[in-house]
C-alpha cells in the first residue's frame, strides 16, 4: 500500500499534494493508495482530495495539529504510518516536508529519499531518481531498508494527471493520541511576505508588450487581446522604465521570471535580459515585424508582421471560436 | 627638536598601521613600476593630464621641493652647528640656482591657494580646508623668506629674523604633514612604486588558509592601509566615477577616507560593511576609472572587491547576485540557459572544435557568444573576416563562464571553481593562442589566470582584425558619422583604444568622440555584476542612461560598441529613452564594408 501524505494550508490543498497523488498513481500499479491529510478540522480538505482515484482517504485531525509544529506533526504521522503500515510513503517536497521528515523517517528507523524526480524499476526493485551536486548530476537511488519514506519535487509530476474516481473515495478518521507539552515549538502566527500586487508567475497566460507597441496610446490593443485570451498583461523593461506600464509587470532579469502555458509577446525584439525572464514558458509565441529579431530564436510559433494589423484579427478570431 | 620629535612620532605611528597590517608588498615586474615611478612622480603626468593648469602648477611646487631638499638640509646642518657648507663655492652657486624656482614655486602655490579658495570645484569638498591654506601659506612664506634672504642684509637682525622664520615654518611643516593629506609627499611616491603594474589586479583568496575576504578593518591588507593614508583627497576617483556621475552614493574617495579614518582611530575590529555604507559597495561597476586616475598610486578595486568578499562570505550580497550566482553554479553561465544553444550555433555558423595541430587560434565565445543573439551576429562577422583573411580557428566543444561576474562581485570560490575548470578545458585542448571578442574575457582569461599559473596569449578581435586588414580601405565621398564607445575593460583595463578607431576610420568613418574616451571612458553600467541588478530604488539615473546620452550628444547617427555587456546596456538605454540611434558591433561593422 502507498501512503500519500498531504500537505493542506488552512483547509486548501496544495497543488504539490496533487502532484504526489498523481506520483502514487503512476507507480502504483495495483497496490491501494491512501491519503492522510494532518491537521486540525480537514474534513473538507479530505473531500477536496477524495474525488482522486485513491482508495481511501484518512484524516489525522487533532487541535495540536493546527498550527504546523515538526513535533506535533513528526509524533502524529510516526502513529499513521505505524497503524496502515505502508510499503512506501510520499510526501510533497515542500518547505514543511523538508522540516519534519528527517525527523521522522530517523524516528521511525526508515530510509529516506528527498528530492525524487522520477521512479525506475530495476529488476522490480523501485529506484528513485533524483538530483545530486545542485543538479550537476542525477543519482538512481535504492533504499537501504524496507518501506522507505521519499519526497517528492514539487514540479516534477503534473497536477493535471490525476486520475479521478467515478465516486468520491471513503473518508475516515484516524485516531492520533498527542501529548501537547510534548510539543516543544510555539508558533507564531503565521505571515505572508508583502506579495507584489500582481504575481505574474502565477499567470498560466500572458500578453507581453515590448517597444513594437510605440506609445502608451496603443496599449488597449495589447489589453483586449490579453482580455480575449484571459490573460495577464506584461511587458519588456523599456514599456516598464517609460512608465507605460507598472514596474510590477515587468518581465526579465531585472523583473519578473515567468514560467506560463502560454507566453504572446508582442513587439518585443527578445534581448537576452528578457528572455531569461521567460524562457521557461511552455508555448511562446512572438509577433514582431523584423524577422531578424531573436525572439524568433525561442518562439514555438511566431508571425512576422506589424502588430496592429495581427493583434486585431486574432482578437477576432478568439470572439468567434468563442460563438462556435 | 619638538617639531621633529612631532613629525616622527606621527611617522612611526603610521608606519606601525603599515606594517601591523595583513599581507605583504608586492614589487613584481620592477621595469613596469620604474617607467610608471618615472612618468607619474617625477615627470607628474597623473597630475597634469587630467587638470593641465593645476597639473603644472602642482608640478613647479613638487619640482621646487626637490631642488630646495639640498638647500634645507644644509641650512639645518649649519642651524644645528654640525657642519657649515654655506660658505662653500657652489653651495652659492646652487643657492642663485634655486631662485627662479622660488618664483615657480610662489606662483604655482599662488595659483592652486586661488583656486581652492576662489574655484574650488565639487571634488575637493564642500568646505575650504583650513589646512590646505594653512600649508599653501607655509610654503609661500619659505618662498618668500627665501627670496628675502638675498635682499636683506646677512648677519643683520633682519637677517637672522628672516632666516628663523624660515626654518621655523618648515620644522612646523613637518609636524604638521603627517595627519594631513600632505603626508602624500612623504607616501605617495612609495605608493606609486608599489601600486600593481596591472589595472584591477586582485588576488586570489587562498582557501587552504581559510581566507574569506575583507571583514574587518583589521584584516586590510598592507597596500589598502598605505593607500588610505596617502590619499591626497584630489578626487579625481570621484569625478571619473560613473556611479557619482550617475548621481548614486558610491565616491571612491570617501571609501579612502573613510578606511582611513577607522585605521587612524584605531578600529581595527570594526566591519567594514559598517564603516562604509554597505550599499555603495555593490554600486560598483569596476570600471576601473578611480585606481586608473588616481594621481597617488592608489588602488581601489582591492578594497572594494575584496570587502565585497567579506559580505559574500557572509551571505550579504545582494539578492539579484543569488540569482546569477545559482545560475553560475547550476549551469556554468550567467543566463542559467541551457548549453545546448551554444552547440545550436556552434553547427549553424560551421564551426570547427579546436585542433593545435590545424588551427592558429581558439576563439573563445563566452556565454554572450554561446547565448545571445545579437552577439552571435558580431562573431559570426568575425569568422567571416577570419575566413576571407585565412586565418584558421576552432572553438571548444565546452566552456564555462570564464568567472568576471563571480570574481568582480567577489565570490571568489564560485570564481575559482570556474576558472580551473577552464583551465583544465583550455590545457587539455592545447590552446595556447586565444581571439576573443569579449573584453571581460580578455582581462579574465588572459590576467586573472596567470595567477593559476594558466600562461596563454589571449587577444581581442579589434587587435587581431585592425593587423589582419591593414591594408583595407573604404573611400567614398561621404564618410558615416560614428561614435565609439570605449568598453572599459578594453580601453581602460587593456589599453586597445587605436586599434578600433583604426578599423573605423580606414573603413570610412568619421569618428565623433564622444566626452570621456580611449583610456577613460565613461562605463556602460554592466561591470562589477550590475548587468543583473533591478532597477534601483536609489538616487540617481541609471549609469547606462547617462553614456547613452553622451554618445547621444555626438550627434553621431551610429554607436559602435566592442564588448557585449556595453552592447545590451546601451542598447536597453536607447530602448528606455526611445531613440533611433543606430547600434552596431565593431565586427559586424569591420565585415560589411570590407571589400
Amino acid at each position: 500500500m502507498i501512503l500519500v501524505i498531504a500537505e493542506q494550508h488552512g483547509g486548501k490543498m496544495v497543488r504539490a499534494t496533487w502532484e504526489t497523488v498523481a506520483a502514487a498513481q503512476q507507480i502504483a500499479a495495483g497496490a491501494p493508495i491512501v491519503v492522510a491529510v494532518p491537521g486540525a478540522g480537514v474534513g473538507e480538505a479530505a473531500r477536496e482530495i477524495a474525488v482522486a482515484a485513491v482508495h481511501e482517504v484518512v484524516t489525522v485531525d487533532h487541535q495540536a495539529l493546527g498550527s504546523y509544529t515538526p513535533d506535533g506533526y513528526s509524533a502524529a504521522l510516526e502513529q499513521a504510518i505505524t497503524e496502515l503500515a505502508p510499503s512506501l510513503v510520499l510526501l510533497p517536497h515542500t518547505y514543511q516536508t523538508r522540516d519534519f521528515a528527517p525527523t521522522l523517517a530517523a524516528r521511525m528507523n526508515k530510509p529516506l529519499v528527498t528530492d525524487v524526480t522520477a521512479f525506475k524499476r530495476r529488476d522490480q526493485i523501485l529506484t528513485f531518481v533524483r538530483p545530486m551536486f545542485q543538479g550537476k548530476l542525477v543519482a538512481d537511488v535504492v533504499a537501504d531498508g524496507p518501506d522507505p519514506i521519499a519526497t517528492l519535487q514539487v514540479g516534477a509530476f503534473r497536477a493535471d494527471l490525476v486520475a479521478k474516481g467515478t465516486a468520491p473515495a471513503p473518508v475516515r478518521p484516524l485516531t492520533v493520541s498527542l501529548d501537547e507539552t510534548s510539543i516543544r515549538e510555539r508558533p507564531e502566527a503565521p505571515f505572508r511576505q508583502a506579495r507584489q500586487a500582481v504575481d505574474l508567475s502565477q499567470a498560466e497566460r500572458i500578453v507581453a508588450v515590448g517597444r513594437g507597441i510605440k506609445g502608451q496610446e496603443h496599449l488597449p490593443v495589447a489589453q483586449n487581446l490579453a482580455a480575449a485570451l484571459g490573460a495577464e498583461l506584461a511587458a519588456s523593461r523599456p514599456i516598464c522604465d517609460a512608465g507605460w506600464l507598472p514596474m510590477e509587470r515587468q518581465v526579465g532579469s531585472s523583473g519578473q521570471t515567468v514560467a506560463p502555458k502560454l507566453y504572446l509577446a508582442l513587439g518585443i525584439s527578445g534581448a537576452i535580459q528578457h528572455l531569461v525572464g521567460m524562457k521557461g514558458s511552455s508555448t511562446i509565441a512572438a509577433i514582431n515585424k523584423d524577422p531578424d529579431a531573436p525572439i524568433f530564436e525561442v518562439a514555438d510559433y511566431g508571425i512576422v508582421g506589424d502588430l496592429f494589423e495581427v493583434v486585431p484579427a486574432l482578437i477576432e478570431a478568439l470572439k468567434e471560436l468563442r460563438r462556435t | 627638536m619638538a617639531f621633529l620629535g612631532a613629525f616622527l612620532v606621527q611617522v612611526a605611528a603610521r608606519v606601525r598601521l603599515i606594517s601591523a597590517a595583513a599581507g605583504s608588498l608586492s614589487v613584481d615586474r620592477p621595469a613596469v613600476r620604474l617607467r610608471r615611478f618615472l612618468f607619474d612622480v617625477l615627470l607628474q603626468r597623473q597630475t597634469i593630464r587630467e587638470r593641465p593648469w593645476v597639473g603644472v602648477a602642482h608640478a613647479f611646487v613638487f619640482w621646487g621641493f626637490l631642488a630646495f631638499s639640498g638647500y634645507t638640509i644644509v641650512e639645518f646642518l649649519r642651524g644645528l652647528g654640525l657642519v657649515d657648507l654655506t660658505e662653500h663655492p657652489l653651495f652659492l652657486a646652487y643657492r642663485v640656482a634655486l631662485l627662479p624656482w622660488a618664483i615657480a614655486v610662489l606662483v604655482g602655490i599662488t595659483l592652486l591657494l586661488i583656486r581652492r579658495v576662489l574655484f574650488r570645484p565639487a571634488a575637493l569638498g564642500e568646505a575650504i580646508s583650513t589646512e590646505s591654506v594653512a600649508i599653501a601659506l607655509f610654503i609661500a612664506t619659505l618662498m618668500v623668506t627665501y627670496v628675502l634672504g638675498f635682499l636683506v642684509d646677512e648677519g643683520g637682525t633682519m637677517g637672522d629674523a628672516n632666516w628663523w622664520v624660515h626654518m621655523i615654518v618648515i620644522l612646523a611643516f613637518m609636524a604638521l604633514i603627517p595627519a594631513s593629506k600632505h603626508f602624500h609627499l612623504v607616501l605617495s611616491p612609495i605608493t606609486v612604486f608599489l601600486k600593481s603594474p596591472e589595472l584591477g589586479r586582485v588576488g586570489n583568496l587562498d582557501f587552504e588558509k581559510e581566507q574569506v575576504g575583507l571583514e574587518t578593518v583589521k584584516d586590510l591588507e598592507k597596500k589598502i592601509v598605505l593607500d588610505a593614508l596617502t590619499c591626497v583627497e584630489c578626487g579625481r576617483c570621484q569625478v571619473n566615477c560613473p556611479a557619482w556621475g550617475a548621481g548614486k552614493e558610491l565616491n571612491p574617495k570617501t571609501l579612502i577616507l573613510q578606511t582611513q579614518d577607522a585605521l587612524v582611530a584605531g578600529r581595527r575590529e570594526a566591519k567594514l560593511g559598517e564603516i562604509y555604507s554597505e550599499k555603495v559597495l555593490w554600486q560598483c561597476t569596476t570600471c576601473g576609472a578611480c585606481e586608473n586616475q588616481c594621481p597617488v598610486g592608489i588602488e581601489h578595486l582591492p578594497l572594494i572587491i575584496g570587502t565585497r568578499r567579506g559580505l559574500v562570505s557572509n551571505g550579504d550580497a545582494p539578492p539579484y547576485l543569488g540569482g546569477m550566482y545559482n545560475n553560475l553554479e547550476r549551469r556554468s553561465n550567467i543566463w542559467g540557459l541551457g548549453y545546448e544553444q551554444r552547440q545550436k550555433f556552434i553547427e549553424a555558423a560551421g564551426l570547427e572544435m579546436f585542433d593545435p595541430a590545424r588551427h592558429e587560434w581558439l576563439v573563445w565565445l563566452g556565454c554572450a557568444g554561446a547565448f545571445e543573439a545579437d552577439y552571435q551576429k558580431s562573431l559570426r562577422a568575425l569568422f567571416d573576416i577570419l575566413r576571407t583573411k585565412n586565418i584558421s580557428f576552432g572553438v571548444l566543444e565546452k566552456e564555462r563562464c570564464n568567472g568576471d561576474p563571480a570574481k568582480r562581485t567577489g565570490n571568489e570560490y564560485l570564481f575559482q571553481e570556474l576558472a580551473s575548470g577552464n583551465i583544465e578545458t583550455l590545457r587539455n585542448a592545447g590552446a595556447t593562442r586565444i581571439l576573443t571578442s569579449c573584453p571581460h574575457c580578455l582581462k579574465t582569461l588572459g590576467e586573472d589566470y596567470r595567477r593559476f599559473g594558466y600562461v596563454a596569449e589571449v587577444v581581442h578581435s579589434s587587435v587581431l582584425v585592425a593587423g589582419l586588414c591593414g591594408d583595407d580601405r573604404r573611400e567614398g565621398p561621404v564618410r558615416e558619422s560614428v561614435a565609439f564607445h570605449d568598453p572599459c575593460y578594453l580601453g581602460r583595463y587593456a589599453g586597445h583604444v587605436e586599434e578600433p578607431r583604426q578599423l573605423l576610420t580606414r573603413l570610412g568613418a568619421d569618428l565623433r568622440e564622444p566626452v570621456r574616451n580611449r583610456d577613460n571612458p565613461f562605463c556602460c553600467g554592466a561591470g562589477g555584476g550590475l548587468l543583473f541588478a533591478d532597477k534601483e530604488e536609489e538616487p540617481g539615473t541609471r549609469i547606462s542612461d547617462v553614456r547613452f546620452k553622451q554618445l547621444q550628444e555626438t550627434g553621431a547617427a551610429m554607436v559602435v560598441t566592442a564588448c557585449p555587456f556595453c552592447s545590451i546596456m546601451l542598447k536597453g538605454a536607447q530602448a528606455t529613452a526611445q531613440a533611433d540611434t543606430q547600434f552596431v558591433d565593431l565586427m559586424t561593422f569591420v565585415k560589411e564594408r570590407l571589400q
